[in-house]
């Protein structure tokens, strides 16, 4: 997909000032927190079931190099097939090589992120390998051509009659409806025609269990079942941070995933696969591949700062939680991470560079912090990030700052060093804006702050700061 | 007695004065006796949160100088008591002589309704006001500080007072300092759902513990409902004690 | 070639600095570590049902049988592939579908995969499985897919009946798993069901049978 993390603003705007966009911010980030809330409290001690989690993912990431290889040597034992991808365009090499030594004119994919970072959808084009999108919101995001709206319903924001109108123009539908059940259904059929002779399944991973060589899946569908049993070769691709160690590990990370995405108890289906099928089995696939994607992993791991933006489990709750987000939903993040994950993720795969506005587009609220199941401190990340930026520092691409923002910060430094020099600003401040006050009120500020004044006024500053009223209060007690 | 440093952030010294006084005016009725540094300038919040850290140390360096020997410092502010208490340590996590002073700073900052009633022991201030109040939880307050029972139930036992529901009560107002100008269209879609809450929730008067909250919410009222008004906490407390009030203990 | 790639991946993991690993906090019991037999099963037949699912119990052979016959009436199914799985077979359910009007067909039927795969896709309309366990946690069916379980006939049919013998119902997923994972088995593929097929994709409208089964069903034996 087109990233376009540079274009936040831009977007944005348009995002306000969509309807549609909008009717569904208001009503499913909230349903979606509350249902969290409530599911939370089936566990016995929901604050240390939530800690749990979070060192859970503590350790992964601490010892992922380890958990890795562990992961591997299980996996090959089961009978799949492991591949390290350096990038993207090595992942997608290896599965558009897989693709055509089996001849396969056609692919199916279950919901996965990780394959959008890729790209895999437009590789996979380019050698003239047809790929279906099975997840219904993404089958309907793929045949529009437009990003994820969000992690948990990538076409929720979609008018239904959009939806009729392209299910009418891929042949999906026959007869024009507006009936959600009905487009679900019709496509139910249709896609289950996608299975029938199916070749080859991509899926993503939600966790690569290191104790059994395991990859999870967690659906509400069915199609990553399907994914998974259907053709006979399938192709899981995780980004190297999935990992957890144990199968116990796995089952409570489950427990706080599925609440925290959902506020389910447990997704409709969970499918735990060790290896490809044994060799009596009747359904399953022959082969299994399982790509192990780095993409700019494994150099963010080098600062144990920007390495815990790897702890995510890509449950959603931070979008839910986040006020940005819940104002201009997933498209303003420009790739396939949205909300406060996408932007301490984002950053840590592409640089700085590209995500300049994404670092500063949060009022550091803190409430993602709260909510996260795997213990990611958003807050402090995008903060570390904007001192990086600001410095130019090189590892993370940081593009410097400007000389007018540089002296503004440079000069509050060295006069709030020394109290009479600050005095003298203060006083400097207050007669620059008040020369545009109209009564008690200042409506803007020529060459100001447009922003600000775009929507509010500033009340006139007074004119004597606390400092000399309080030299004044203690004249008259002495 | 206790005797009280006040730390009063920049924003209140230079705009909002009257959130100053008022924290005095309650101080003393609450028989404490505040001290004030007058070469305190600012904590460094803004330039932090921007990224210029090497800006930011020097004033967090004159802050600590400032302070660093007063037992009680005191604040009507959540997120610049956050900066301080939380947050300086991070900024000196490579200099061990400053972490230490930041360190040591940190358990003596409070955010002025946290503590009245957690230190002082107070939530009855014996003052009286009558009005609808309703109450906005800034996001340092709340969610950086675990701050929000307490001024809460300092407004409740006003007399007279009575505190409604505001829906999204604990959602951003927009502000984030450099984020409402910078991000404008998404800082105003925030602070007008947030005005429209408090509208909508039946209250005369909106009361909060963040002064950046306040200049946000305050500005956008009087530029779109002029006549309604935010507050806060301090003043809307300081307006409710009279010269003869007794503390309740 | 590809064994570079993931060295190189590995030393920059590995020379990275190590930060330490934070205790983990303690987890109270589970719940249901503290039920018998009698409230598991309550429970997990509560929980079946909260979670979209419909539960009967059944005190014996004969009971099931006719339930059994109930149910596939009351949907109009007259076609149903069942599993050969250890729960089933003492069920007799070929011979029980004679006397019932309904044609039970199983995957040792079909000469090959694509037969099965047509059939089950296309020919019956009710899938019947057992199960290895069932949770009470959260209702949760859980499958250890073999040549005797079938990975799509509890999925690719609408309607799902699945056979629960109640002393196979635990309290938690990882009684379960420790059970499925001993002595260093792996089964190929473990399916944790809960509930129907679902989305709400299409403008946050709920509907059932997405791709899995609309209608999942669960006869808990005695």
């Amino acid at each position: 997909m087109n990233i376009t993390t540079e274009r936040f603003k831009e977007t944005a705007r348009q995002e306000l000032a969509n309807a549609h966009t909008q009717k569904f911010l208001q009503i499913l980030p909230l349903r979606l927190a509350s249902r969290r809330d409530s599911a939370y409290q089936s566990f016995p001690d929901p604050e240390t079931a939530h800690r749990y989690g979070q060192a859970v993912r503590d350790e992964s990431i601490q010892r992922l190099p380890e958990l890795l290889q562990v992961f591997e040597t299980n996996a090959i034992t089961n009978g799949a097939r492991v591949f390290w991808a350096e990038d993207s365009r090595a992942a997608n090499g290896y599965i558009v090589e897989l693709a055509k030594r089996q001849g396969v004119s056609y692919v199916t994919k279950g919901k996965s992120m990780v394959t959008e970072e890729l790209g895999l959808n437009e590789a996979l084009a380019q050698a003239g390998i047809e790929t279906w999108e099975t997840d219904l919101g993404e089958f309907i995001t793929q045949l529009l051509q437009r990003p994820p709206f969000h992690i948990v319903g990538p076409a929720l924001n979609i008018p239904v009659e959009q939806i009729r109108d392209i299910f009418l123009q891929k042949g999906v539908i026959d007869t024009p409806t507006t009936d959600p059940v009905a487009l679900g259904m019709a496509a139910r059929r249709f896609l289950r025609e996608k299975f029938r002779d199916l070749q080859m399944g991509i899926t993503g991973v939600n966790m690569a269990v290191a104790e059994t060589g395991t990859v999870i899946n967690v659906e509400n569908e069915g199609n990553i079942r399907l994914n998974k049993s259907s053709p006979r070769i399938l192709v899981c691709v995780m980004s190297l941070e999935k990992v957890v160690p144990t199968l116990a590990d796995a089952m409570h990370m489950l427990r706080v995933l599925c609440r925290s995405a959902t506020g389910q108890a447990a997704g409709a289906y969970i499918t735990l696969d060790s290896g490809p099928k044994r060799s009596d089995d009747i359904d399953g696939p022959e082969e299994l591949h399982i790509v192990i994607l780095d993409n700019g992993r494994s150099a963010a791991y080098q600062d144990p700062k920007t390495r815990e933006a790897l702890r995510c489990i890509r449950c959603g709750a931070c979008l839910n939680a986040c006020p940005v987000y819940g104002k201009v939903g997933g498209y303003p993040y420009g790739w396939a991470y949205s909300g406060p994950m996408g932007q301490v993720l984002t950053p840590a795969l592409q640089g700085l560079g590209k995500t300049g506005d994404l670092i500063r587009a949060c009022t550091l609220c803190h409430r993602c912090k709260i909510i996260c199941p795997a213990g990611i401190d958003h807050p402090s990340l995008l903060l570390y990030y904007r001192y990086k930026d600001v410095v130019g520092d090189r590892a993370l691409g940081g593009s410097g700052t400007g000389w007018r923002e540089r002296f503004v910060h440079t000069l509050l430094s060295v006069a709030g060093s020394d109290h009479r020099l600050w005095r003298l600003l203060a006083k400097i401040a207050r007669l620059a804006a008040n020369r545009f006050r109209s009564g008690d009120r200042i409506h803007s500020i020529p060459n100001g702050p447009r922003g600000w004044f775009s929507s509010r006024d500033l009340r006139a500053l007074p004119a004597k700061t606390f400092r000399e009223r309080w030299a004044q209060m203690d004249q008259k007690r002495n | 007695m206790k005797r009280v440093s006040l730390f009063i952030p920049c924003l209140v010294d230079m705009v909002l004065p009257h959130i100053g006084e008022s924290t005095v005016k309650l101080l003393r009725h609450l028989d404490c006796e505040s001290t004030y540094h007058p070469e305190q300038t600012c904590c460094g919040l803004m330039s932090f949160n921007s990224g210029f850290r090497k800006e930011a140390r020097r004033l967090a360096q004159h802050f600590i100088r400032v302070f660093e020997n007063d037992e009680w410092i005191v604040s009507p502010s959540g997120s610049c008591v956050n900066m301080v208490k939380n947050r300086y340590m991070e900024l000196f996590d490579d200099d061990p002589v400053w972490f230490a002073r930041a360190h040591d700073l940190s358990p003596r900052v409070h955010e002025l309704s946290q503590f009245i009633v957690d230190h002082l022991g107070v939530e009855d201030l014996g003052g009286t006001r009558h009005a609808k109040v309703a109450y906005h939880e800034s996001c340092s307050t709340l969610n950086a500080l675990g701050v929000s029972a307490q001024p809460k139930a300092l407004i409740r036992s006003v007399r007279g007072t009575e505190l409604v529901e505001l829906t999204g009560a604990d959602i951003c107002c927009g502000f984030g300092g450099t984020f409402a100008n910078s991000f404008a269209d998404v800082s105003t879609a925030l602070v007008r759902q947030k005005a429209q809450y408090f509208l909508d929730s039946g209250a005369d008067l909106l009361v909060m513990c963040d002064p950046g909250c306040l200049l946000n919410i305050q500005g956008y009222l009087d530029r779109h409902h002029p006549g309604r008004r935010a507050l806060h906490l301090a003043e809307y407390l300081a307006g409710s004690i009279g010269e003869k009030a007794q503390v309740a203990t | 070639m590809t064994d570079q790639i993931r060295h190189r991946i590995l030393q920059r993991l590995q020379g990275a600095e190590r930060k330490n690993v934070a205790a983990r906090p303690a987890l109270p019991t589970p719940r249901e570590n503290h039920l018998d037999a009698a409230q598991l099963k309550d429970q997990f037949m509560a929980q079946f049902e909260a979670q979209g699912g419909t539960c009967y119990p059944v005190a014996d052979r004969g009971a099931l049988h006719d339930r059994l016959a109930a149910i596939f009436q009351a949907e109009g199914i007259t076609r149903a592939m069942a599993t050969t799985d250890d729960v089933l077979l003492p069920l007799d359910l070929v011979r029980w579908g004679q006397h019932s009007g309904v044609s039970v067909v199983m995957p040792p039927d079909y000469p090959d995969r694509r037969g099965f795969t047509q059939a089950v896709f296309d020919e019956v309309q009710a899938g019947i499985t057992g199960v290895d366990f069932a949770a009470a946690e959260s209702g949760t069916l859980i499958l250890a897919h073999n040549r005797n379980q079938a990975r799509l006939v509890s999925l690719a049919p609408l309607v799902h009946v699945a056979i629960v013998p109640a002393t196979r119902i635990v309290g938690t997923y990882d009684t379960a798993i420790q059970a499925l994972f001993t002595n260093g088995r792996r089964p190929s593929q473990v399916s944790f069901i809960t509930g129907p097929s679902m989305t709400a994709d299409i403008q946050a409208t709920m509907f059932k049978g997405m791709h899995g089964p609309q209608k999942i069903v669960a006869l808990v034996l005695e």
